[in-house]
């Protein structure tokens, strides 16, 4: 087993893998940029070495910096996390080169499957279904015999494209001529390639995904899936494992399992991976994509499957078989997580970053928080604005409901906007505790939510707050000890 | 003390008759209540209410202060007759247009120059944060009378980014 790892990231995710490496004993190195100086993944490290200024172009896309921190350490083995550098086939192979070991796929398999056309040629060669669609780039006439061939709506999408660029739902033929110029012209703006491909359009998909767990003796199971459907401007949200669906039909978890598996092989993959699929109303499901790295949201497979999916991609690093077999995994109750981000919610949901003030996290039974945060913490505004992620678990999803709605109410983080209390809107709506998810869901939830007065009571309560806050000037500048901020209303109250 | 609000938009009077612990109060025309207030930490307030058990958190904004109580989020204005908040009177004051920003960030691109014209819906700035480029634009149609903030200068959230009067002299 390896002794000393170096962590090429930042924020909850070098958090997250810290605390593992640490329960295995293995010492932890830590880099950070200028912004990151004071950050808890460099505070929790055993070492930490310095990349280079804020912007991610010059410390933590740094290949060349971050191998002379792993080289001056003395570490044997690299973990990208997720972002970053963890998809850059490059980054994989110069680890490689230079004698160490990276935690995840070989460099060929990340370049196979990081170009969409490759990926969804080998996924066809593996058998998995995928979205019909043309192969590459389309002219009108292609179009048109695509339109008549598989029927109407149909998607435009950017070859080079990703993001919603470039995207044009169709849905008569007489509209394919002006969609398709409109959608070679916002193509070729935003990636200077007009190329554009033609899919099936899928109605309300459901985005669900498959967890693999490959060693490098040909082994390899699936954990599961996680339904990752709620998504706004097409980054998710909310996520949960099983999803509502799958856990109506095992048969669909199989399938999806045996098809993710199969794709993974065909494409040499070992380690850690997920491969993404859409599922239609029918439930047939399609292939996606695959992320060749650990997820964001992989804290939920390992509530409901009881594994450290860090562990284990750095046990498979190291060599290891696969200490179990597809019949030996099981699933047990239900897991949620919230993406918890420094945005306002008010305000179109801008990112927000700042000083955070007060930090309260919630706990107590089946509660778990990933974040890399603190109290007196400036949140940097040159990376993500993921902040946390609040995770839980319970038999039941509404039991699991019940829990999120109970700790979202405990979640305090204060002196930055965050879009905590927004998810509470969600869990209460009917259609979501239904489990009728796709991922159109937030758009349609935004349309038919209406303003619901808050009990009056509280109201109340919050009028009194804030005439009593507004008596006190600046009072986060108040250092403990200082005037009682209530001597302050008291003055107030004599000058009445 | 006797404050206006607007809660959530809604005009409110709230009158402070004992300052807490024992904190007696009125709202509107209703009756005099009393409650139990306790401020464990900055910006939290622990209110005891006809025996019920309330946490209400504020955080202070440009302009309003956001009180979230038990999942619920209001928006308070505050009103106090005497203070005078020289920024709501600016923003609405007159025929200037005041730009500010939206979010804290950094300005990646300044867009117009003192003494430009501009139309309404114009981009005026854009400010970066986490990622995410945000293009602050004219809402009137005028002339740019100042730019406050440079290339690469970091903004708070509510910071007068430039302000855009009439083109002309108003006869």
């Amino acid at each position: 087993m390896f002794r000393k790892i170096l962590i090429a990231n930042r924020g909850e995710i070098a958090v997250r893998i810290t605390h593992t490496l640490r329960e295995m004993g293995i010492a932890v190195v830590a880099v950070y940029s200028d912004a990151d100086r004071t950050s808890l993944h460099v505070r929790l490290a055993d070492e930490a070495e310095r990349l280079g200024p804020a912007p991610s172009a010059e410390s933590y896309l740094r290949i060349d910096r971050i191998l002379e921190a792993a080289q001056k350490h003395g570490v044997e083995a690299i973990h990208p996390g997720y972002g970053f550098l963890s998809e850059n086939a490059e980054f994989a192979a110069a680890c490689v080169a230079a004698g160490l070991v990276f935690i995840g796929p070989s460099a060929e398999s990340i370049r196979l499957l990081g170009s969409k056309t490759a990926s969804r040629l080998s996924a066809i060669q593996s058998g998995a279904p995928v979205v019909p669609g043309t192969e590459g780039s389309v002219t009108l006439e292609q179009a048109r015999t695509f339109g008549r061939t598989h029927g109407y709506p149909v998607l435009l999408k950017a070859v080079a494209g990703g993001g919603g660029k470039g995207m044009r739902r169709v849905d008569r033929e007489s509209d394919l001529e002006s969609a398709l110029r409109d959608a070679a012209s916002e193509a070729e703006r935003a990636f200077r390639s007009p190329e554009v491909y033609v899919e099936k359009w899928i109605e309300q998909p459901r985005h669900i995904e498959i967890q693999i767990l490959g060693d490098h003796h040909g082994n390899m199971v699936h954990l599961g899936e996680r339904e990752c459907s709620i998504q706004r401007r097409h980054q998710k949200v909310i996520e949960e494992s099983p999803s509502p669906l799958v856990a109506l039909d095992p048969q669909l978890r199989h399938d999806m399992g045996e098809a993710a598996v199969r794709a993974a092989r065909t494409a040499g993959y070992y380690n850690a991976g997920t491969v993404e699929f859409l599922v239609d109303r029918d439930r047939r499901f399609y292939f996606l994509e695959v992320n060749t790295r650990l997820q964001v949201e992989h804290p939920i497979t390992e509530l409901v499957t009881g594994l450290d999916l860090v562990r284990l991609q750095v046990e498979i690093a190291a060599g290891a078989r696969l200490p179990f077999r597809q019949q030996d995994i099981a699933w047990r109750g239900w897991a949620i997580e919230c993406r918890i981000y420094a945005e306002d919610p008010a305000n179109h949901f801008l990112p927000f970053p700042g000083t955070i003030t007060r930090l309260a996290r919630p706990f107590g039974p089946g509660i778990r928080v990933d974040d890399g945060i603190y109290e007196g913490w400036r949140v940097p505004m040159e990376y993500d604005p993921l902040l946390a992620k609040l995770v839980v678990s319970a038999g039941t999803r509404g039991d699991a409901i019940a829990r999120m709605i109970r700790a979202l109410r405990e979640y305090d983080i204060g002196g930055i906007r965050t879009n905590v209390g927004f998810f509470r809107q969600i869990f209460e709506d009917q259609e979501f505790r239904a489990g009728h998810l796709h991922t159109g869901f937030i758009d349609e939830f935004f349309a038919r939510q209406r303003l619901v007065e808050p009990p009056r009571e509280l109201a109340a309560v919050a009028a009194l707050a804030a005439a009593l806050h507004n008596g006190i000037p600046d009072v986060e500048a108040t250092p403990d000890g200082a005037t009682s901020p209530w001597v302050t209303i008291g003055r107030q109250e004599l000058l009445r | 003390m006797k404050l206006n609000l607007a809660v959530n938009g809604v005009k409110q009077q709230i009158q402070i008759l004992v300052p807490p612990p024992g904190c007696r109060f009125s709202l509107g025309r209703g009756p005099e209540r009393s409650a139990d207030v306790a401020s464990p930490g900055p910006g939290i307030y622990s209110v005891l209410l006809d025996g019920r058990s309330y946490d209400a958190r504020v955080e202070r904004t440009s302009g309003h202060l956001i009180v979230s109580v038990q999942g619920h989020r209001f928006e308070i204005e505050v009103r106090d007759p005497r203070r005078w908040s020289p920024n709501a009177a600016s923003r609405r004051g007159g025929d200037i247009e005041t730009v500010l920003a939206p979010m804290p960030g950094k300005v990646v691109r300044v867009l117009v120059a003192p003494g430009d014209t501009v139309e309404a819906g114009q981009g005026v700035m854009v400010v970066e944060a986490m990622k995410m480029q945000n293009e602050m634009k004219a809402s009137r149609s005028g002339r740019v009378l100042s730019v406050a903030a440079k290339e690469g200068a970091t903004v708070t959230a509510g910071e007068v980014l430039a302000t855009i009067g009439s083109p002309a002299p108003i006869a």
